[in-house]
Formats: structure tokens, sequence, C-alpha cells
């Protein structure tokens, strides 16, 4: 058949630059790899002109998806299955690394855009470096290349994949039709991807991913070359460039799930968090043993173990998520492509070229000449990033249980409580590295006089002791590792803020690292105090009994909230006022509430947490926060009906007299008499309108008695109608209907509210305290980082 | 012996610690039979809704209780009481895992973690809507 209107061109050219990209890598890597071997510039010199082939090929395939998906080409699988037409422009971005084969492109296009730089600087080491680079990069290729060798299908490439010939769809009628593509539409971005976050997060993940295969391949040229320590000093600014960049993309993934999803917090434990924080570790490990080798010849041993490791732990983390093997234990990562082994063979690859090359040259690594001294800040940089390579692996070893599980065919899982499982073994280690953190810049390098280190700590050891004490009594906090965590993470602030203004004397140039210490001593605290004194204000304060479930299942942490009732909650009322559509979205009006001096309830801010309806992916709430600078107030919907209820209410009609009685489900209602002259206030009324007042009392379940006055009104002698009156607490609303004067009766129609069948939500409300600790730490961190890496290139 | 030695004893020995306080404190996989054997003690256990039996979630009662039914991987079919409200589009779950004990005759969970179909349906594409 004769397809109209595809545009088979762009999948061609896509896929031509695909093959580019990939054959002048190969090349690329192999001609750096003989310019090594023989010394030869001309092996070099292809090196690098195939180098900037395989840019072309990137920025081609790149830019051909992008104009793919721009101009909405949904005959390709990846476009329809990453947009749609009703699309807004501005996720376009989000659509490009949505799927796998977006996200290895946008890695390699990192990759090119370092190695471009990388180049400039490189000088002699260019072709053992490349070499290793190119090798890594041509792995990243081959995921997307798809193209079948011996029936295995290696990697899957978005421009070779059209619908009609997609196994899935390939029967589908709508491909018979040779015009199909005016009328196919894309499945569309997942719509919990539609955020902003979406949009920067990944990049900076990906930029910090790439920025660890630097120092990786400077290690390895360093190893191929003998020269166990020249390589230490290009490859360390890189290193800290990875740890400032990663580090940021890490902790704007925390700030992601804390202000878009209802993971309860900004750090979940899950599995693909911990994949990235792992290399992280690792990396400030590396980078701090590289600072301590160029002053001393401390161990190289450790150097190239950390420098290789965080390269690897990169790659593991990409097998982790993109080989589908954290199925059932994530809830963020990509479903299996089928690429499992192939992803396997590349991290086994890189993992035996490193620990081949180390072990073939240990041999010859140079000693140090002597012990390093207890006093010196070296030895305690060296401890330091032994306890970060702990602190990896104990998280890095409980995020493979599933792989373990599939080696072994063990059924190891973390438990439920995972916050309580990582802490166990985090939250000492933390107080362990503040602690070096804290004192780390006084110390000096081979030996430091303990009196005066103690005197020039003294200041900032007494002023964290006191700030401890504040956080402590106004946080009641009492855990002993707790308190520990913040008063070394306090000293670490105090410590490094004292370093940078009485040492550096606020000289900003060198202060890069102690700006960034103080970052992180700022994370640590603002992560100790906002989740471990967290308070869960939603605890049900409704009528229910909690004593009727078992011991240890008591955790009511979630409150009913009945539309319009309002709840103490915390030191607020809360009250449910109604919910909004709007697209996608259902929004959940909540006010928070408190009482004025008269003793009168005020609105003090509204929430507008929302439920997302996701056809796809299910539906998902998103929490609404309140920031104030010293807490937030985090609330999100546990669960609400999304059906809207039909008025469910009973209907009875009742015709009676004077002293006559009513019952209703819940109370009586008592006719006392009628009036003539009843309350017009509040009803609307025109002055004309003749209305007649029936004055109830009504018992309610308390047997407390409420007064109501439905109004039966004759308007121009023709119309009659009835301004109905309610009691709330009782659940009911009485119309007066009309009147039988021969019989001296009056009708009336009783409205019961069922009370099970009254709008509600399950919202659950957490107040974080200080959590803005945690983001200026942040801040601080990455701008600390990247001052020093600056300054290091400039004195270069 | 130099102090690098006794470092790196005491690191080997610290690593090894992790491994052995990481299995012991983990849980585990296991199906209905292995956690109705041992009462008490955490397990994840994996398995589909059964969707024909009763659910109830009674908000207005506890907002913090959900029963239902679940099939497990071995095909063994025990009552479930999640201790949280009810997760958002529960029925549409594939795949359901479920972390808890057991306590009575009944399952209890503190947590679930629920896989949705994220993938679509085989067979079924949009057409744009004509203007």
């Amino acid at each position: 058949m004769e397809y109209v209107g595809e545009h088979l061109w762009a999948g061609t050219l896509g896929e031509a630059f695909v093959y580019l990209a990939f054959s002048a890598g190969v090349l690329s890597a192999v001609s750096y790899f003989l310019a090594e071997r023989h010394d030869s510039t001309e092996w070099k010199k292809l090196g690098r002109f195939s180098f900037i082939a395989h840019t072309i090929g990137v920025l081609g395939m790149v830019s051909m998806l992008f104009f793919m998906i721009f101009n909405q080409y949904f005959e390709y699988h990846y476009i329809w299955q990453h947009s749609s037409s009703d699309l807004p422009l501005r996720f376009i971005f989000s659509c490009f690394w949505e799927g796998i084969e977006g996200s290895f492109m946008l890695w390699m296009l990192w990759h090119v855009i370092l190695a471009g730089i990388l180049l400039k600087t490189v000088k002699s080491w260019e072709s053992p470096v490349m070499a290793v680079y190119m090798l890594v990069q041509v792995f990243l290729g081959s995921m997307i290349l798809g193209v079948s060798i011996l029936g295995y299908k290696l990697g899957s490439n978005p421009f070779s994949v059209l619908m009609r010939e997609h196994p899935d769809f390939a029967s589908l009628p709508i491909f018979q039709i040779p015009e199909y593509t005016s009328v196919l539409d894309g499945r569309g971005l997942n719509p919990l991807l539609q955020n902003y976050w979406m949009t920067i997060h990944p990049p900076i993940v990906f930029l910090g991913f790439a920025s660890t295969l630097i120092p990786f391949t400077y290690a390895i040229a360093g190893l191929w070359r003998r020269a166990y320590v020249e390589w230490v000093k290009p490859a360390l600014p890189w290193t800290f460039f990875g740890v400032g960049i990663l580090g940021t993309g890490i902790l704007m993934g925390g700030a992601w799930a804390y202000e878009a999803l209802s993971f309860g917090g900004f750090w979940a434990w899950d599995p693909v968090e911990n994949a990235s924080l792992v290399p992280w570790l690792t990396l400030v490990g590396a980078g701090h043993l590289m600072l301590i080798q160029r002053s001393k010849g401390v161990s190289v041993l450790s150097l190239f173990i950390f420098t290789c490791v965080s390269l690897i732990l990169v790659q593991y983390s990409s097998f982790l998520t993109k080989s589908g093997i954290l199925g059932e234990t994530s809830v963020h990562s990509f479903t299996d492509l089928g690429m499992t082994g192939h992803l396997a063979l590349c991290l086994i690859a890189l993992v035996v070229l490193s620990v081949g090359l180390i072990i073939s040259r240990y041999k010859e690594f140079p000693n140090a000449e002597k012990e390093e001294s207890i006093w010196s800040r070296e030895f305690w940089m060296f401890i330091g990033a032994l306890i970060l390579l702990i602190s990896a692996f104990q998280i890095g070893y409980s995020t493979s249980f599933p792989v373990i599980n599939k080696i072994f065919g063990t059924e190891l899982a973390t438990p439920s409580n995972v916050h309580e499982y990582y802490n166990r073994w985090q939250l000492p280690l933390a107080i362990i590295v503040a602690l070096f953190v804290s004192v780390g810049q006084f110390l000096k390098y081979k030996s430091t006089d303990p009196k005066t280190l103690i005197k020039k700590l003294s200041v900032s050891l007494s002023l964290s002791i006191v700030l401890t004490l504040v956080f402590a009594l106004s946080l009641e906090i009492s855990n002993a590792f707790i308190l520990g965590l913040t008063f070394t993470s306090s000293f670490a602030v105090l410590a490094n803020l004292d370093y940078l203004l009485r040492i550096l004397n606020g000289n900003l140039k060198k202060g890069g690292s102690s700006i960034a210490h103080v970052g992180f001593g700022l994370v640590l605290l603002g992560a100790v105090i906002s989740t471990s004194q967290q308070e869960v204000i939603s605890e049900n304060t409704s009528l229910f009994d909690v004593t009727k479930l078992d011991d240890g299942f008591t955790n009511t942490e979630n409150i009913l909230l009945m539309k319009d009732d309002t709840l103490l909650m915390g030191t607020y009322f809360v009250s449910y006022r109604g919910k909004k559509k709007e697209g996608h979205f259902i929004h959940y009006q909540v006010d928070y509430l408190a009482q004025n001096s008269e003793g009168e309830l005020d609105s003090v801010f509204s929430l507008f947490p929302f439920i997302q309806l996701n056809p796809r992916m299910g539906n998902v709430a998103e929490p609404y926060t309140k920031h104030y600078l010293d807490r937030d107030v985090y609330t999100y919907i546990a669960y609400a009906e999304i059906e809207d209820r039909k008025s469910e209410e009973k209907g009875s009609s009742h015709e009676i007299e004077v002293g006559d009685t009513i019952f209703s489900r819940s109370s009586f209602i008592v006719l006392d008499s009628l009036n003539r002259f009843p309350n017009r206030e509040g009803s609307n009324l025109r002055e004309k309108d003749m209305a007649l007042g029936a004055s109830f009392s009504v018992y309610d379940v308390n047997t407390e008695k409420h007064l109501m006055e439905p109004l039966f009104v004759i308007r121009d002698r023709r119309l009659t109608f009835s301004v109905p009156d309610s009691v709330r607490s009782a659940g009911i609303k009485v119309f007066f209907d009309g009147i039988d004067p021969e019989k001296q009766k009056f009708k009336f129609r009783l409205l019961e509210q069922d009370d099970a069948k009254k709008e509600f939500i399950v919202m659950k409300a957490i107040v974080f305290p200080y959590i803005n600790i945690l983001w200026l730490g942040c801040i601080l961190m990455a701008l600390g980082s990247f001052l020093a890496v600056f300054n290091r290139i400039r004195k270069k | 012996m130099k102090r690098t030695h006794i470092i790196l004893i005491v690191l080997i020995a610290v690593l090894i610690g992790a491994m052995i306080g990481a299995i012991n404190d983990s849980s585990s996989y296991a199906d209905f039979a292995e956690a109705f054997e041992n009462p008490g003690q955490e397990f994840h256990v994996v398995g589909q809704l059964s969707k024909e039996k009763e659910m109830s979630y009674d908000p207005m009662e506890n907002a913090d209780l959900f029963a239902f039914w679940m099939v497990d991987n071995s095909g063994v079919e025990r009552q479930v009481h999640l201790h949280k409200s009810k997760p958002q589009d529960f029925e549409r779950s594939e795949q359901i895992v479920l972390i808890g004990s057991v306590e009575g005759d009944a399952f209890h969970a503190n947590d679930i973690l629920l896989k949705c179909p994220s993938k679509y349906t085989d067979g079924e594409v949009q057409v744009k809507e004509q203007a």
C-alpha cells in the first residue's frame, strides 16, 4: 500500500545520524587508542577528525528528534508514545527525554559538549583520555542503534520504529487507510511529568552523570601511561564540577518530590534516588582524595578505586533504572525495553577494564614515604573518604536487593520503614562526616598544633552547642542521634562560616570550598530537623475509636473532612470547602483557620491540594504547601471520591397539624405554631410577598433543641413557593409546601441528608519545621562548588 | 603493623558489618503460606487483587483502614487489612506488593506498592479530534 503524508525522510535522516555517530565514535576510539599505542600524530589527527564527525552525528540526531516532536510526526512510535497534538509547547523538552532512547541521546549530547571543552584543556593527555572517553560514548551510542545482529536486537532506535510496523499496532484498521497520518494522534506525555521540574531536572542529572566520565578517563589514562600521580591535577576541577552539578541534580529531584509528589517529604529512599546518590558520595570521596594527593603522595590505590567506582556506579545506576529490574520496588523506573543484557555487558566491560588495569599496575604504585600524622588534614580527609564509602556501600547494597535476588535467587527486600532502616547506618555516618567537615579546614597539611586548633574552634564550637540547645528545647528533640547530627551539622555550618570570615577575611574567591561546606552542613541540618521533627497534624480527631484496632496498627495519620465541617487539627482548625475541576485536575479547597482573641475563627490561609486524573498511570494526588520562613504546612488528599455524588438527599412529605411531630432518622421535629409575621431577613423576599412561617423545635441526637422556621410564600396572589430552613447538626432541611384550609393541615417536605453520602475528603497534613535551611544549603553548596572550580581553573 | 593496615582491617570489618546488618534488618519476599506460618514477622507479598471479592473502605468509621482480598502468586487468596487510606485508582492495579505481617486471620499491611498499567492498552491508538 502507498501511504500518504508520512515523513519517512525524517526517520531515514535521523537513523543516518545515529549510524554516523556510532561508527565515527568507534573510529575515533580506535584511532585514539592506536595514537597512544604508537605515539602517532597521524592516528591522533584521525581520532580528532572522527570525533568531529561523531559530534555532527550526535547534534544531527538530537536536532532531528526535536524536529520530529515539534512537527508531531506521530507515525513514529517514539513521537507517538511521548507527545500529542494538544501538548503545550513548553513540554517539548520533557517529551524528548521521557523515554529511554531520548535520555541516552541527552546523555550523549552532554558528553559531546563536555568533550568539546575538554579538548581545549587536555593537551598531552588527549590520546589516552579521548580513547577511553569515546569507548564509553560508543557504549551509549550502541543503546540507540536498533540493528539486529545474529537475531539479537542491539539497542532501540527511535527513528526506525514506525507505528504501522510496530507489532502492537500493525494490525489496527487505521493503518489500512493510506492517509492515516492525518488522523493519528499521539498518546501524549505522562501527565505526571507535565511540570517544569521534568524540564530542568533530567538535564542537570545527566550533566552530572556525564561529568563523572572525565575524571574516570584521566584515571584510566594515568594507569595506562604509568603516570600514577600526574593525572590528578587536570582531573580535579572536573571532579568538583561533577560534585556540584550532580549534587544540585539530586537535591532538585528531592525538591520535585517534595513540591509535586505526595511522597510525604523530599527524600523517600526510593531506589532511583539512591542510585544517583551513591555515585555522588564516592565522587565526593574521590575529589577529596585528589586534594590530598596533590599535597602529599597519599595512597594512589584508593584514589584509583574511588574515581573508577564513581563512574561505574553511574553506569550501574543507569542499568538499574533502564533495565526494568527495579520494577516492583520503585515508583519511577522505566519499563523493560529488553536491553538488560546489553546494559549489563557494557557495565561489566567497564568493571573489567578498571579492575584489570589497577591489578596489573598495582605493584608499580608509588609508596607513601611515611605515615601521615594523626594531626594532619590528609589523615582525616582520608578517613572521611572511607566513611563516605561505607555510607555509599550500605545504600548501594540495599538498593541492589532486586539484582542480588535475581542473581542468587534470594528474596531480600527493604522493610516497610525504610527511613529507620537506612537511618540506622546513615545517621551515625552523617554525624562523623559533619564533624570532619567542621574540623577539616582548620587542620593543616602535615601537622597541626592541637592547642591552637582547639583555640580556633572554640568560638564555633560553643555557638553550635548553644544552637543545638535552642533547637533541642524548642522542638523537643530527645533522640541522641538526632541531637548528635543537629550538633555536628550546626558545627559544620558555623566552623566553616568562621573560617570564611576570620581566616579568609571573607575573600569569596578563595572561599568556594568554605561556602560549599557551609551549604553541606545546612543541607544536613535542614534534613535532620525537618524530617525527624516533622509533625503529622492530621491525626484523626473525628469520633472514630482507635482502640478497636489491634495494637500496633493505630496509624491514624489521615483526617476525614466532611464538606463544610470544621475540625481541630494541630494548632489550626480546618474546613473542606469544595472542589473544582479544571482539565486533568480536581482542586480541593481546604481552609486553615485560627481562633482570634474573641474566640471566632478567622481564615489564615487556603490550600488547594489536587488530584490529577491520569487514565494512563492512575490518578495521582499532588500536594499543596504553605511556606513560612521557619516551617511548611504540607497537605495532600489521601483519598477522595472522584465521581460527583448525585444529590442523595432522601425526601418525604408530611401533612400535620400544630403540635404534631415528624420523626427523621436522627431527630424529632415538632411543629410548635404558625407565625404570621416571620423573620424575613436573609430570605430575599419582596415587600408585597405574603409569608407564613412554621415554627419548629428540632431535637437532634444529643437532645439539643434547635429552632427553625421555613416559610410558605405567596407572591402576586398566584405564585407560591417555600423558603426552606435547615438544622445542620441534625442533617435536615424542611420545606413548607402548602396549606390544606379544610383539614387545618399543613404540608411539609423533609429532606434528610444521608451522612454516609455527604461529600468528604481524607487528607494528610504534615508540618516540616525549618525545611528552608535545607534549600538554602542546596543553593550555597552549588554556588560554593562552582566558585571553587572556577577559581581553580582561573589559577591555572 | 602500619596504621594503613589497621584502617583497612577496620574498614573491611565495617563493610561486612553493613552487609550482615542489612540482611538482618531486611524484610523478604514471601507468599501468603509462608507469611501465615510466621505471624508477626514482616514480609513482602506480591499478588493480584481479587476483583470479585468485597472491598471495604468506610472513611466515616476509619479513614486508615481498607480491607480487600488478594490472590498471591501461588494462588492463595487471603483477606488484607491495609492500614492506610484506600489508594487512588486501586481497582485498576495490575499487581500489588504488600508490606506487612500476619495477625489473626488477615494480613495486615503497613504499606502497599501498586503497579498500574503504565503500558498502553494494546491495539488502541488515539485519533485527532476533527475540527
